[in-house]
């Protein structure tokens, strides 16, 4: 199993360290020892590489280096990247990685360069690896391999409307065995609004679901055996999958960030439980600033464990201008570049952007904005980046968990009949592996 | 045949056979090749981590006992049936209607044809709106009339017939502009000697066009067979294959084990196995096709 990222910041910690002998290697950087040479990037067209790319010929004047950019969708992106690095093709020298979903499957493949040496001894003055937060570090390190650049923070986190819960005499939930009565007394007071909306949608659940499975305790894996059938598991899938059956939208079972998105910010929604990337798209248009407040979802029997994860740079294993390619990451990743993203709602992945003047002020201007990061920072101290099982097809591990959900969402099966089935597949694929 | 002419001929047929050569070898490479290599990657093992070894038949054998394949072809079979009728039904009838309405101006005509000249992924998104259950237009048309509200995608038992709609919304115009050529060619005495008989207009359209178009109906079917068997990126776009598996098609299944679960020999005995069944529907449709030639 992962572990949690605050208990984790020691196992980073000697990676962070041996930056600090590399000031020497540091002076000696020079941005145009590559000049003249190309590189390719394989693009997710997320709102960080949108935004990042703004900046391409900034980069390449600085370092004289030509940058081919491949942008995808997510989905297509990863089609085209499994059919490279299958090949061990050199076609691209950098892509963008989710180490929380197939970083386990990569590294064991060998697909990933190893950066640690490149942030140790090929890095500019004011990089500033050790700013990282070292959770983030830790959660792109597999074997001992460093496999990418943390990029940002993200996970889900609770929208609700203030305006609505005071109209109806509620304080924001404390627990989160609370969140059924809650809902049902919103349901009853504000019917044309939808109590509670989370993922549905069989792949894309797990990403919420593993908060509420964390929260009351409860773990994907115990002594090596899928564990969904657990007290623990058994009542995290009913706690999800009701709270959608009885107050979600209608049609939840297919909700993934875009029709919950829509569904929050066109005023449809009284509680909204997605990811914090989708903050800028909820607030556009201004509908949503005024009455909407920002929570970590609420700690159950089994504490606060929030999901956090983020987008990381790697670098291919077949690239054939890999130190070339570390400039580009070194160049997206840096402190400065991090501070122009943050201010277009990229939450940084370095505690000292977080800090930042321009960024404070940017905070300071609506209150939900500093709800934000204060839910951010919850996530950065307590998360945990396991989401699916900790195995190299965690994919499809995420499958078993949203089928389980949905069985139960749909009324197909009770909450031990899914549990059972989603046991005995996963654990066939544990077997397998 | 004298001696020169047989001589003539060996260049000739050379010069055809590199003139033709370009062609040949752009089969082999885009169409010969894949097939070729998606048969031999069926019978290996290809682990997550690109680990490769000889399975045997193990893929096919796993398929057999595999519930989510049955499913797959389900799935497929609903899906296509349902679609084809709709499709048949309503092309034959639209075809009729631009026949008879000879005036009828060219952009209404245009505006028939266009839902399938619009990309299937642009028609996915855009109906996915239209029926989102909570904000979509359907539902508000639906509620505005007094009727219940529908979950459309969101309904494990409405998924295929609401895809099979929005499939055949697409698709219609194009059956119907291949019906229209096969009326335009039919001969005009044939229905003349109806006219002097005096046959109704539906026995003329039962007992004359029907038969006289089977052949053009079947080229039809023949063409949407291919697309509807391999039906994917409406149903990528709009469900993902969900909700639970009720639309997860043996396409859509194939290409998820393969792209989403990294397992590519299985993957490919899938794939495998749905162009042996679209193959092996094409090939009997054209069958039919020959015998309902005139």
């Amino acid at each position: 199993m992962q572990l949690p990222l605050n208990l984790s910041r020691a196992f980073a910690a000697a990676l962070l360290a041996t930056t600090a002998i590399s000031g020497a290697a540091a002076q000696d950087f020079d941005w145009k020892a590559h000049q003249g040479e190309t590189i390719t990037f394989l693009a997710n067209n997320n709102p960080w590489a949108t935004n990042v790319l703004k900046y391409k010929d900034e980069f390449e004047a600085l370092t004289g280096i030509t940058l081919r950019v491949d942008t995808y969708q997510e989905q297509q992106m990863r089609q085209r990247l499994l059919t490279v690095l299958n090949a061990h093709s050199d076609e691209i020298d950098i892509f963008m990685t989710l180490p929380s979903r197939e970083g386990r499957q990569f590294a064991a493949a060998g697909w990933y360069r190893d950066l640690k040496s490149y942030t140790q001894n090929a890095v500019s003055p004011d990089y500033d690896f050790d700013g990282f937060g070292s959770a983030l570090v830790e959660a792109a390190v597999f074997d001992d391999v460093l496999t990418g650049v943390p990029l940002n923070i993200e996970g889900p986190i609770l929208y609700y409307r203030k305006d609505i819960f005071e109209k109806c005499g509620l304080g924001a939930p404390s627990k989160l065995e609370d969140l059924p009565e809650i809902s049902a007394k919103l349901k009853e007071c504000a019917p044309d609004v939808t109590a509670f909306a989370s993922r549905g949608l069989k792949p894309a659940l797990p990403y919420t679901f593993s908060n509420f499975l964390h929260n009351v305790g409860g773990s994907y894996m115990k002594d090596g055996k899928s564990n969904l059938c657990s007290d623990e598991g058994k009542k995290a899938i009913g706690l999800y999958a009701n709270l959608l059956k009885d107050y979600g939208p209608p049609g939840a079972v297919n909700y993934s960030f875009y029709q919950l998105t829509s569904l929050y910010r066109e005023g449809r929604a009284a509680m909204s439980f997605q990811s914090s990337n989708e903050f800028p798209a909820v607030m556009e248009g201004g509908a949503r600033l005024e009455d909407t407040a920002l929570m970590p979802l609420p700690a159950g029997d089994g504490g606060s464990h929030p999901t956090t994860i983020g987008w990381a740079l790697a670098v291919s294993n077949f690239s054939s201008n890999p130190d070339a390619a570390w400039y580009f990451v070194q160049w997206a990743s840096s402190p400065e570049m991090q501070a122009k993203l943050a201010l277009e709602g990229i939450a940084p992945p370095r505690n000292a952007v977080a800090e930042n003047a321009g960024y404070k002020a940017w905070l300071s201007e609506q209150p939900v904005r500093q709800e934000w990061q204060t839910a951010l920072g919850h996530l950065a101290d307590q998360g945990t980046s396991e989401v699916g099982y900790p195995i190299i097809q965690n994919p499809e591990s995420r499958e078993h968990i949203g089928q389980a959900v949905d069985a139960v969402l749909l009324g197909t099966s009770t909450v031990e009949e899914a549990c059972a089935e989603a046991d005995k597949q996963l654990n066939a694929l544990i077997e397998r592996e | 045949m004298s001696a020169s002419t047989t001589t003539q001929k060996g260049p000739l047929a050379a010069q055809l056979a590199a003139l033709s050569m370009p062609a040949v070898l752009f089969t082999v490479a885009m169409i010969a090749f894949p097939f070729c290599y998606t048969i031999w990657l069926s019978f290996q093992s290809i682990s997550p981590t690109g680990m490769t070894r000889f399975e045997g038949v193990g893929n096919y054998v796993r398929m057999v006992g595999d519930d989510q394949f049955w499913n797959g072809i389900y799935v497929t079979a609903y899906l296509y049936l349902l679609s084809l009728f709709l499709q048949l039904v309503l092309g034959t009838a639209l075809a009729l209607l631009l026949f008879r309405a000879k005036k009828l101006p060219g952009i209404i005509r245009s505006l028939f044809i266009s839902p399938f000249m619009m990309p299937p992924v642009v028609a996915g998104m855009m109906w996915l709106v239209i029926l989102d259950p909570s904000l979509g237009a359907a539902n508000y048309i639906l509620t505005s009339l007094g009727l219940p509200p529908s979950a459309w995608l969101a309904s494990p038992g409405f998924v295929v017939p609401t895809l099979a709609l929005i499939d055949t919304w697409q698709w219609t115009p194009y059956v119907a502009l291949i019906v229209l050529g096969g009326l335009q060619s039919l001969p005009p005495s044939v229905y003349e000697a109806a006219e002097i008989d005096g046959a109704s207009r539906f026995r003329i359209f039962y007992r004359i066009t029907l038969p006289l178009l089977l052949p053009t109906l079947v080229t039809a079917t023949v063409l949407r067979s291919v697309d509807l068997l391999r039906f994917f990126d409406l149903i990528y776009i709009t469900t993902q294959g969900g909700p639970a598996n009720a639309s997860t098609t043996l396409n859509i299944y194939g290409f998820r084990t393969g792209f989403e679960f990294f397992q590519l020999g299985y993957a490919s005995a899938l794939m495998v196995t749905l162009s042996v069944i679209v193959l092996g529907t094409v090939l009997v449709l054209n069958r039919l096709r020959n015998t309902v030639a005139w």
